[in-house]
C-alpha cells in the first residue's frame, strides 16, 4: 500500500503465525502419497497404498465409498437446487413487489438469517421420527434446505436490489406483465448472483456434518462427512495417512470450486453472517 | 387485491411453506417437548401399560399399599372360560367339564393349591407333569404383560382380584404407563443440576475467549494484509480462508493429527526431549486452548474478509495525505483504519456471539466436551442430553428444555440486531405500483 514502511517484518510475523495451517496443508497432501517411519516427520517412501479405499471392497459394516460419494452429491445438488429456486422467487418478491406484510416478511427473513438454527435440531429430529423421514436422505435435504434458505433469500434480494428499475419500467411500458418482466428482463441480470448462491449452498451442504449425523446416521444414507468421521472414531490405532486420503478426496471439490470461483463466493461471505 | 400482490405472495409461497415447517413448527415444538418426559425409554408416540419389578418398587415409594403391590407381583390361578377352553383342547372335554363343574370361578394363590384340587378330580391326567401343565393353563399374571390400553390394563389387574381404591388405581395407572407424560420436571432439573451450571459457565468462558480471539486476530490479519504488497497479501488471505472453507470434519481431523500423541507436535517436540502426549486432551487448559484456536481460526477468517473489504473502501489519497503530514503507522491505524471498521466490528461481534453461543460442531468433533466434561458448553450439553449419549437414555424432553433456553436467547438477540442494524433503512418501498 504505502511505501514508507518496511513490510518484511510483518511478512515474517504473519508467516510464523500461519505455520500451523501451512504445516497442516502441506502434510495433508504429502501424507496421502507417502509413508513415514514412526517417530519421524520426514516421509521416506512414495506409495499409493493410502488410496486403496477407492478400489477395495469396503470392510464389514462400512459403506462403499462411491455410493457414499453419490449420496453426498445428491444431497449437495438437491439442496443447492431447491435453495436457488426458492430464493429466486422470494428474493424478487421481497426486493421489488408491493405486497401485504412486506415489512413483516423482510424482518422475518432477516431474523431467521441471524437465528441460530442448530438449536432446533432436537425438535426437528423428533419431527422427522414422527413423520417417517428419519434416516432418509430426503429428510436431511429438506432440513438443510430450510436452514440455508434465509441466507439465500437475503443474498438474492441483494442481487435484485442492484438491478436498475429502468429495465423493469421499460418492460412494463411496452406492455409486458410483471411476471414476464421478471422472467425475460430481470432474471438474466441476476445470473451471477444465482451462480454464486448455487455454488455456496452446494458447498455448505457438501461440508455439513451435524445434520446427516443426527438425522440419517444409517449406512445407506451416509455422506462423506459422516463416513470420514466414522473412520476416525472407529479406529483404535489411527491411520492418519488413510484419513487424509479420504479427507482429501472429500475436500477436493471444495478446493477446486474455491480456486475457480473465489471472487464470486467472497461476495456472499462478505454479506453472509454465519460463522 | 392487486395483481402484483398476488404475484408477490405466489412468489413467496414456497419459502413460506419451508419456513413454516422447519422454523416455526420446530420452535413451537421445542417449547412443547420441553414440557414432556419424552426419552428414548418412553418412545415418542404413545406408550403401553406394564407392571414389572421396577414398577412394583416405585409403586411402594409412591404410597401404594405394599400388600396389594405384592399381590400384583404374584402369579394367580383363576378358573375361567379361557383356561377351560385350553384344557379342553389339550386334555379332552371330560376333564374340562369336570373342572368347570367343581371349581368354576375359584381363585388360587399358588400353583400347588390348584394342583391339589385338580388331583381330587376323577378324569384328571395320570402323569404329574400333565397335571402341572393343565394347572399352568389357568395362570393369570399381570407381571410383565403389556396392555395396549388403560381399560385392558385395568381389566387385567381386576382379574388378579386385587381390590383398588380410586387413589390406588390412579397411582397404579400412572406408574405402569410406559409412554411419555406432561411434566415441568425438566425445568426443575435444569435449575437444580450442577452440570447445567458448569455448562453455563463453560459457555460464557468459551464465547468470551473465542470472540476476543476472532475479532482481535481478524483485525490483525485484515490490517497487516492491508499494508502488505498485493501478492503477499493475497497469499496470506488465501491461507487464512482455508479453515473456513474446509469441511469441519477434515479441518478438525488435521488438528487431531497435529496434536495427538502420535501426531506432529509430539514428534516434533520429542526432538527436544519432551514426552509425546495428547496435546489436545491431556489437560483442561490444553483442551481449552485447542477449541479456542480451532474455532478462532475459523472465526478470524470471517472477520478478516469483512474487515478487509471495509478497509478497501478507504480512499488511497487519505492515507497518502496522512503520511505527508508525518503520521506513523500506528497513528494511521488508530485514526483512519479503526474508525472505518467500527460497524464491521460491531456486526461481527454481535453475530458471532450468537453463533458461538449455539454452535457446537467443532467442539463436538474435537474434544467432545472432554477431558471429563470440562469443555462441554451449553449447546453441546444439550446435544449430549438429547441426541448423543453414550451411557444410556436419550432425554428428549430435558434436551428440548435446554435447547429452548438457547432458542429464546436466539430470537431475542436476532430481534435486537434488527434494531441495532437499522432495519428500517433496509426496507425501501418498491417504485412500481402495479
Amino acid at each position: 500500500m504505502s511505501s514508507n514502511f518496511r513490510s518484511w517484518p510483518m511478512t515474517l510475523l504473519l508467516g510464523f503465525l500461519s505455520l500451523p495451517i501451512i504445516v497442516m496443508m502441506v502434510y495433508l497432501f504429502v501424507d496421502t502419497v507417502t509413508d513415514t517411519t514412526a517417530g519421524s516427520l520426514i516421509p521416506d517412501r512414495f506409495t499409493l497404498e493410502h488410496w486403496r479405499f477407492l478400489f477395495d471392497a469396503p470392510q464389514a459394516g462400512r459403506s462403499n465409498i462411491w455410493s457414499v460419494t453419490l449420496n453426498t452429491f445428491i444431497f449437495a445438488c438437491s439442496t443447492s437446487a431447491i435453495v436457488v429456486m426458492t430464493s429466486l422467487t422470494s428474493g424478487y418478491a421481497l426486493s421489488r413487489l408491493n405486497m401485504p406484510y412486506r415489512r413483516l416478511l423482510l424482518g422475518g427473513v432477516l431474523t431467521l438469517h441471524a437465528f441460530p438454527t442448530v438449536t432446533l435440531i432436537i425438535s426437528i429430529f423428533l419431527m422427522l421420527q414422527m413423520t417417517g423421514l428419519y434416516n432418509s436422505l430426503l429428510g436431511v435435504i429438506l432440513v438443510k434446505t430450510a436452514l440455508e434458505l434465509p441466507l439465500g433469500i437475503w443474498v438474492m434480494k441483494g442481487f435484485y436490489d442492484t438491478v436498475p428499475w429502468e429495465i423493469e419500467m421499460a418492460g412494463l411500458t411496452d406492455g409486458a406483465s410483471r411476471f414476464t418482466v421478471w422472467r425475460r428482463l430481470v432474471l438474466p441480470q441476476v445470473h451471477p448472483g444465482l451462480a454464486a448462491l448455487g455454488l455456496f449452498s452446494f458447498l455448505a451442504a457438501w461440508s455439513e456434518y451435524i445434520l446427516p449425523q443426527v438425522l440419517a446416521p444409517d449406512g445407506a444414507s451416509q455422506v462423506l462427512a459422516t463416513y470420514l468421521q466414522n473412520l476416525i472414531k472407529d479406529d483404535r490405532a489411527p491411520d492418519f495417512n488413510m484419513f487424509k486420503s479420504v479427507g482429501l478426496f472429500y475436500a477436493m471439490p471444495v478446493m477446486i470450486i474455491y480456486l475457480i470461483f473465489n471472487q464470486k463466493l467472497m461476495n456472499i461471505y462478505g454479506g453472509g453472517t454465519k460463522g | 387485491m392487486r395483481r402484483a400482490h398476488l404475484l408477490g405472495l405466489g412468489f413467496m409461497t414456497p419459502a413460506l411453506i419451508i419456513v413454516f415447517l422447519f422454523f416455526l413448527a420446530p420452535v413451537v415444538l421445542t417449547a412443547v417437548f420441553s414440557f414432556t418426559s419424552m426419552s428414548s425409554g418412553t418412545g415418542i408416540s404413545g406408550g403401553a401399560y406394564e407392571i414389572n419389578e421396577q414398577t412394583l418398587r416405585s409403586l411402594t415409594d409412591r404410597g401404594f399399599p405394599k400388600a396389594k403391590s405384592e399381590k400384583l407381583g404374584h402369579d394367580l390361578y383363576r378358573i375361567g372360560e379361557e383356561g377351560l377352553g385350553a384344557v379342553e383342547a389339550d386334555f379332552g372335554k371330560a376333564f374340562a367339564d369336570e373342572i368347570r363343574a367343581e371349581l368354576s370361578g375359584e381363585l388360587f394363590e399358588g400353583r400347588r393349591d390348584l394342583e391339589r384340587e385338580l388331583k381330587k378330580l376323577r378324569s384328571r391326567p395320570r402323569s404329574i407333569r400333565d397335571l402341572k401343565k393343565a394347572a399352568d393353563l389357568f395362570k393369570r399374571s399381570v407381571l410383565n404383560t403389556r396392555f395396549e390400553s388403560e381399560t385392558a390394563f385395568l381389566d387385567g389387574v381386576g382379574e388378579t382380584g386385587v381390590e383398588l381404591t380410586a387413589d390406588d388405581q390412579a397411582v397404579l395407572v400412572k406408574t405402569a404407563y410406559t409412554g411419555w407424560s406432561w411434566t415441568t420436571a425438566n425445568y426443575e432439573l435444569i435449575t437444580s443440576m450442577a452440570s447445567t451450571w458448569r455448562a453455563a459457565k463453560n459457555t460464557a468462558f468459551y464465547v468470551l475467549l473465542t470472540l476476543s480471539f476472532n475479532v482481535g486476530f481478524g483485525l490483525f490479519l485484515a490490517i497487516t494484509t492491508f499494508y502488505l504488497p498485493k501478492g503477499q497479501a493475497a497469499i496470506f488471505r488465501a491461507i487464512w480462508i482455508l479453515p473456513r472453507i474446509l469441511p469441519p470434519v477434515l479441518y478438525v481431523m488435521m488438528w487431531k493429527w497435529l496434536t495427538w500423541d502420535t501426531g506432529f507436535l509430539s514428534i516434533f517436540l520429542s526432538n527436544f526431549g519432551v514426552e509425546p502426549r495428547n496435546w489436545m486432551l491431556n489437560s483442561d487448559i490444553n483442551a481449552w486452548v485447542c477449541i479456542v484456536l480451532i474455532n478462532g481460526f475459523v472465526g478470524a477468517s470471517l472477520g478478516m474478509i469483512l474487515f478487509s473489504s471495509a478497509l478497501r473502501a478507504i480512499p488511497p489519497s487519505m492515507l497518502a495525505a496522512s503520511e505527508v503530514d508525518g503520521a506513523n503507522r500506528w497513528q494511521q491505524i488508530r485514526h483512519i483504519l479503526l474508525p472505518q471498521l467500527q460497524w464491521p466490528i460491531l456486526f461481527t461481534t454481535s453475530y458471532q456471539t450468537l453463533s458461538l453461543l449455539t454452535s457446537f460442531d467443532y467442539i463436538y468433533l474435537s474434544t467432545d466436551g472432554g477431558p471429563g466434561r470440562s469443555t462441554e458448553v451449553w449447546a453441546l450439553y444439550t446435544f449430549h442430553t438429547a441426541l448423543n449419549n453414550y451411557g444410556g437414555v436419550l432425554q428428549y424432553g430435558l434436551g428440548a428444555a435446554l435447547a429452548l433456553v438457547l432458542v429464546v436467547i436466539g430470537i431475542a438477540a436476532s430481534l435486537f440486531y434488527l434494531r441495532l442494524f437499522k432495519f428500517n433503512e433496509l426496507v425501501s418501498q418498491p417504485r412500481i405500483e402495479q
